[in-house]
């Protein structure tokens, strides 16, 4: 009896201390784990592959590819792959690369390996395609002559976006999405919503990288992010819940934030029988509490917006006008419209139809789900019944204008450092993305002009007015900028938040 | 015993028929066809023609009964479709993951056994005693606590207060097991000790107890030669009964550890509604549900002799 | 708690009376419990008669003691509304994350609402749905036994078939599934769990309808002309019915974990419902730095889990004391 008791403890003892000791790592590799709460087939970064959806980003972001020009800290364009690029006219761009860039895989990148991207890129990437219109495409020896069809002023910018990576096509995509660049880091293994391991790229053309070994952790839940930072099994983390913060704000993390165009607004359906009436939108964008969201649902980590782009810009904010917070002026607004309490629910209604509002939303960026909840409780004050159906089916539901009202979403709004980006993808009668069927013919009168227009004050300041149209019309209700941070251990260097949130293992990332 | 597993081979057939029927009725009637789901995730609009053309050439115009053999006729060949969100094949997807479940499971119910066994003994023996009251009121509040509850606790303790266990299971070994073993093992050993106490109990009351005590036989002797052979067989059909509730229990557990199994995969696809994987799911862990269910009831006839030699004499 | 180790005349006495009195709902394993219950074993038996006989006669005010317990519950839930000392939706954002204080005892949220209250709030959500939960599984699956069992034939082998099949589907992955298909909202998770769940009662209804099927009595009845429906409600099920019950009150604390936790997973209660399995999922992130948003419903939890366990534990000695040991 005693014996067999001493035996059960002595084996589930030796079973902790068995799975308790920790395999001891060989001292001169250095390796790195990053946790990330958007590398997921929900945020359309199933792999690594730059021509699937939007998987470009986790591609230039964990520096498996790289594009043949990139941003600067403000937004401008500076060379990478390529050196530099000459507009000979409307139509024709010739882009000369760097030499001696090389692919992982030892191939060296040339303006035939260019060529070969690209062409497959258009060919596979339906929003590449749009953007670029390329035309022809002719490689000789380090210069790429790349013609479109119609002119194309923002081209060399569309080609910083990361579906823009280069990729070497001959060494094709492997099942998992794996893909051959030219970053610093190669990838190994892959997992969608898992994992992705990269290893030290030895041929790297730029420099030194630091880092032999990065495993890229798929960590969809906040609070297991938290844990896994504070318990040191991973070095740096993107997408930490803000309620976490005041648990790293000390000397054994650091922080590193920047202001991005990463905005949260809403969309208001023109189909919809409650937000296609005006005075409705107008109600909603009076009745969001913008600044008490930015300083105490998002720790102040955020910045509230007026416009699609941030003040950062000299196409942002504070050139425009539109509705404040003031639920007494929306409660006349809607009185004004017709739209009364008549029995006495607290929620309006107008000739037998109830002002209920179907907010659509989706849950992998957490902001949102704050961001529904605060509107639900400040629009219920002026009479308004929000219904949030937040869900990972979001782009599904979205393209079906029967299903919602308002579709809060948050998308980088200037993501090339141009304003048109925004605009074509979402606001006009042919944007792919323009699932509430928003329509202005000064819009589009607007967004023509934008199309032929190569200066850039020029550019900025259809920017401006266009956005304006948009704010007049209430057809988005922008909400707040993102503040992006990612909080690593203090040792950690060289991981450097970006406006643009493309760049993040960079050969600069080391562990000291 | 050779009849009777005969038998109830034969009863599971219409079972699994029903089980792979209901799998994918279900999700048919879940909501949008293949085509659709395709067509809308490309983000053009397409004319009815073209949808009608790519039903045809997927057999979606077919009758519905049509399309469930030829569905199962893929099926028992291994071809599950494609998931709408990854496109990786559905198969290869399941069976990557399952070992990692596997393990799981296993891991918790030796955890189960190795906690359950001793302390429901021990309480049977000590019933009525400060031990025995000690005991029961901690299998009652580990029978209270919802598994995600305890998850959160865990975490918080074991990987942050003491730092003995990774919070996030970075491979299939057996240290990033530990946490959300033990996570499942606190629910299930709380329920079985109860039973395991129980049986023993029973065990205590009978005869034979009575009759080695009067023959002046050691207790001790009686309850390791006697008791625990004669309640094993009760004690082992719950073990393996409890198989099947860990193979649906493990979802919540393992998407909270980021547990890379079959669990965590079917929470992600439900939340994307990613139905031919979640259809998979569904149908695979209903399948080895049945399956150990049948293995339970032919060992527990096995390891009965009352049942075994009983059945043999007919 | 145990009554069975009795060697005194006097308290066997008093036991069998007590199953006597409760002969009608205990059915038919009286005889054998008695008989056991008779039986002495060693020396543990000889702990005091006096010890005892306090033990016994405390399972009654348990029952009650406990049953005021969960009625204290459903009272809090029934007028929750009215005593909420906040609106448990209304949003301060000015005082957000309040550490529990004398105005607001368990805290406020990441909106500053009143935390004390959404669990008040939370409580009706959270048992009212228990409830309905298990009285619509308890009462469908009562009567498909019922019906199989007396009836037989066609009926009861296509019914069993089906029950087959809903019980070849572990637990919660058919309940996901369902939530899947239906959508969050948590009457989807009812009916999910639902669907899972009433096999278990139809079972236990059958087989107790088939051994009363045969006893005597019924077949009395049947001479004297009573139809199957009178001999259903009349006699066979006031007989059946102790089983079901300590079933259906086990089966409360169990439902209401498993509501929370298809709640927890985003599948059942949608924001901004009070709901004690959402509002910890919400709060979850929170664990270390508010720890009062997610241990406040985490606590309501546990407390009416416990409640409706030992009301259902003890209603269960109640009705079969041989069971006892079970707890």
């Amino acid at each position: 009896m005693k014996t067999k008791k001493i035996l059960a403890i002595a084996l589930a003892a030796g079973m902790t201390m068995g799975l308790a000791t920790v395999p001891t790592m060989a001292e001169e590799k250095k390796t790195f784990v990053f946790g990330d709460t958007t590398f997921n087939a929900e945020n359309e970064e199933a792999d690594i592959n730059p021509q699937n959806t939007y998987a470009g980003w986790a591609c230039i972001r964990y520096g498996v590819g790289e594009t043949l020009f990139r941003y600067s800290d403000t937004m401008e364009i500076e060379p990478w792959i390529a050196k530099e690029y000459e507009n000979v006219d409307d139509l024709t761009w010739k882009i000369t690369l760097n030499d001696g860039v090389v692919f992982s895989n030892g191939r060296v990148c040339d303006g035939e390996a260019v060529k070969e991207c690209l062409e497959d890129l258009v060919a596979n990437h339906e929003r590449a395609a749009g953007d670029l219109c390329i035309d022809t495409i002719e490689a000789d020896g380090n210069v790429v002559t790349i013609k479109t069809k119609e002119p194309k002023p923002a081209l060399i910018n569309y080609l910083s976006d990361p579906y823009g990576c280069i990729i070497d096509v001959q060494a094709g995509i492997t099942d998992n999405g794996i893909v051959i660049g030219t970053g610093p880091y190669v990838a190994t293994d892959l997992v969608t919503d898992d994992h992705l391991t990269l290893v030290k790229n030895e041929n790297y053309w730029n420099g030194d990288v630091n880092v032999d070994e990065i495993t890229v952790r798929t960590i969809s839940d906040g609070d297991t992010l938290a844990f896994a930072l504070q318990a040191g099994e991973i070095n740096a983390a993107y997408g930490m819940a803000y309620a976490s913060y005041p648990l790293f704000e000390n000397d054994d993390f650091t922080f590193s934030s920047t202001a991005t165009s990463r905005a949260f607004y809403a969309w208001m359906n023109f189909e919809s029988p409650v937000t296609s009436d005006p005075a409705v939108r107008k109600a909603i964008a009076m009745g969001i509490d913008k600044d008490s969201f930015v300083s105490v649902l998002l720790n102040g980590y955020g910045y509230p917006a007026v416009g699609a782009f941030p003040d950062t810009f000299s196409f942002g904010g504070q050139n425009l006008t539109t509705e404040s917070y003031d639920p007494d002026g929306a409660k006349q607004v809607l009185e004004d419209a017709g739209w009364v309490d008549s029995d006495g629910d607290g929620i309006r209604e107008k000739d037998g139809q109830k002002l209920v509002i179907r907010w659509l939303t989706y849950p992998s960026r957490q902001e949102l789900p704050l961001l529904a909840e605060s509107a639900q409780a400040t629009l219920k004050d002026i009479g308004m019944d929000v219904q949030v159906n937040c869900t990972s089916d979001n782009n599904t539901i979205r393209k079906d204008p029967t299903l919602w009202d308002v579709y809060a979403s948050a998308m980088v709004t200037a993501p090339t450092g141009d304003p048109q980006y925004f605009f074509t993808s979402c606001a006009l009668d042919e944007s792919v993305s323009n699932n509430g069927h928003y329509h202005s013919d000064k819009l589009e009168e607007l967004a023509d002009e934008m199309e032929t227009e190569f200066d850039i004050d020029k550019r900025a300041e259809l920017g401006i007015q266009m956005q304006q149209t948009v704010l007049d019309d209430n057809a988005y209700v922008f909400c707040s900028h993102l503040r992006m941070s990612m909080i690593m251990q203090s040792n950690v260097t060289g991981l450097v938040a970006h406006p643009c949130d493309y760049y993040e293992l960079t050969a600069d990332l080391d562990i000291n | 015993m050779k009849k009777y597993t005969i038998k109830r081979i034969l009863q599971l057939i219409p079972i699994l028929f029903a089980i792979t029927f209901l799998s994918y009725g279900m999700m048919r009637i879940a909501g949008s066809d293949v085509v659709t789901q395709k067509m809308e995730n490309t983000g053009v609009v397409v004319s009815e023609a073209t949808l009608d053309a790519a039903r045809e050439q997927l057999g979606l115009d077919k009758p519905f009964l049509t399309q469930y053999f030829v569905w199962l006729g893929k099926l028992l060949r291994g071809d599950m479709g494609n998931s709408y969100v990854s496109g990786f094949s559905v198969f290869d997807t399941f069976i990557s993951k399952l070992p990692a479940t596997l393990l799981l499971t296993v891991t918790s119910i030796l955890l189960t056994v190795i906690i359950s066994i001793p302390l429901g003994i021990l309480a049977a023996v000590k019933q009525n005693t400060v031990i025995d009251y000690i005991i029961r009121f901690c299998s009652f509040v580990g029978n209270s606590l919802p598994n995600f509850f305890v998850s959160l606790l865990l975490m918080y303790f074991l990987a942050i207060k003491i730092r003995i266990f990774p919070v996030i299971a970075k491979d299939v070994s057996l240290k990033s097991v530990a946490m959300p073993a033990i996570t499942l093992a606190i629910a299930m050993s709380a329920k079985y000790l109860r039973q395991v106490r129980a049986t023993v109990l029973d065990e205590l009351d009978k005869d034979y107890v009575v009759g080695a005590r009067a023959r002046g036989v050691k207790f001790s002797v009686t309850l390791w030669k006697s008791i625990m052979k004669a309640s094993l067989v009760t004690i082992i059909t719950l073990l393996m009964l409890s198989i099947g509730n860990l193979l649906g229990g493990t979802a919540i557990v393992e998407s909270i550890f980021m547990w890379d199994g079959v669990g965590k995969m079917a929470v992600d696809a439900i939340s994307m509604r990613d139905y031919p994987i979640i259809q998979a799911y569904v149908m695979w862990m209903a399948i080895i549900y049945v399956l150990v269910n049948l293995l339970t009831d032919l060992s527990y006839r096995f390891l009965d002799p009352r049942i075994r030699l009983g059945g043999e004499k007919q | 708690m145990s009554v069975k180790n009795l060697d005194e005349a006097p308290e066997k006495k008093s036991e069998i009376l007590v199953k006597m009195g409760k002969k009608e709902q205990c059915g038919r394993q009286k005889e054998s419990a008695v008989l056991k219950n008779g039986k002495s074993r060693d020396n543990e038996n000889r702990v005091t008669v006096r010890v005892q006989r306090i033990k016994k006669s405390h399972i009654k005010q348990k029952l009650i003691f406990f049953s005021v317990l969960a009625a204290c519950l459903v009272i809090l839930a029934i007028f929750a509304d009215h005593l909420c000392p906040y609106d448990p939706y209304a949003q301060d954002l000015s005082s957000a994350l309040q550490a529990p204080s004398f105005q607001h005892p368990m805290g406020t949220d990441t909106y500053g609402r009143d935390m004390l209250s959404r669990v008040i709030s939370g409580a009706r959500a959270s048992i009212f749905s228990t409830f309905i939960l298990v009285a619509a599984i308890s009462i469908f699956g009562t009567i498909v036994g019922l019906c199989c069992g007396y009836f037989g034939g066609i009926l009861d082998s296509v019914m069993m078939r089906i029950s087959d099949v809903c019980l070849a589907f572990p637990g919660l992955v058919f309940a996901m599934a369902i939530a899947a298909i239906l959508g969050g909202g948590i009457q989807n998770a009812i009916l999910a769990l639902a669907v899972i769940s009433w096999p278990k009662y139809s079972r236990i209804a059958r087989s107790q309808t088939l051994a009363l099927k045969n006893e005597p009595y019924i077949h009395a009845v049947i001479l004297a002309g009573d139809s199957s429906v009178q001999i259903l409600v009349r006699h066979v099920l006031p007989n059946m019915i102790g089983p079901v019950l300590v079933t259906a009150m086990l089966d409360i604390g169990t439902m209401m974990m498993e509501l929370a936790g298809l709640s927890f997973l985003g599948l059942g209660a949608q924001i901004p419902m009070a709901e004690w399995g959402s509002m910890m999922s919400s709060g979850r992130s929170m664990i270390q730095t508010y720890p009062w948003v997610v241990l406040s419903p985490g606590i309501a939890i546990f407390v009416s889990v416990v409640i409706f366990n030992l009301l259902g534990d003890t209603v269960r000695d109640y009705l079969d004391p041989k069971n006892g040991r079970l707890q």
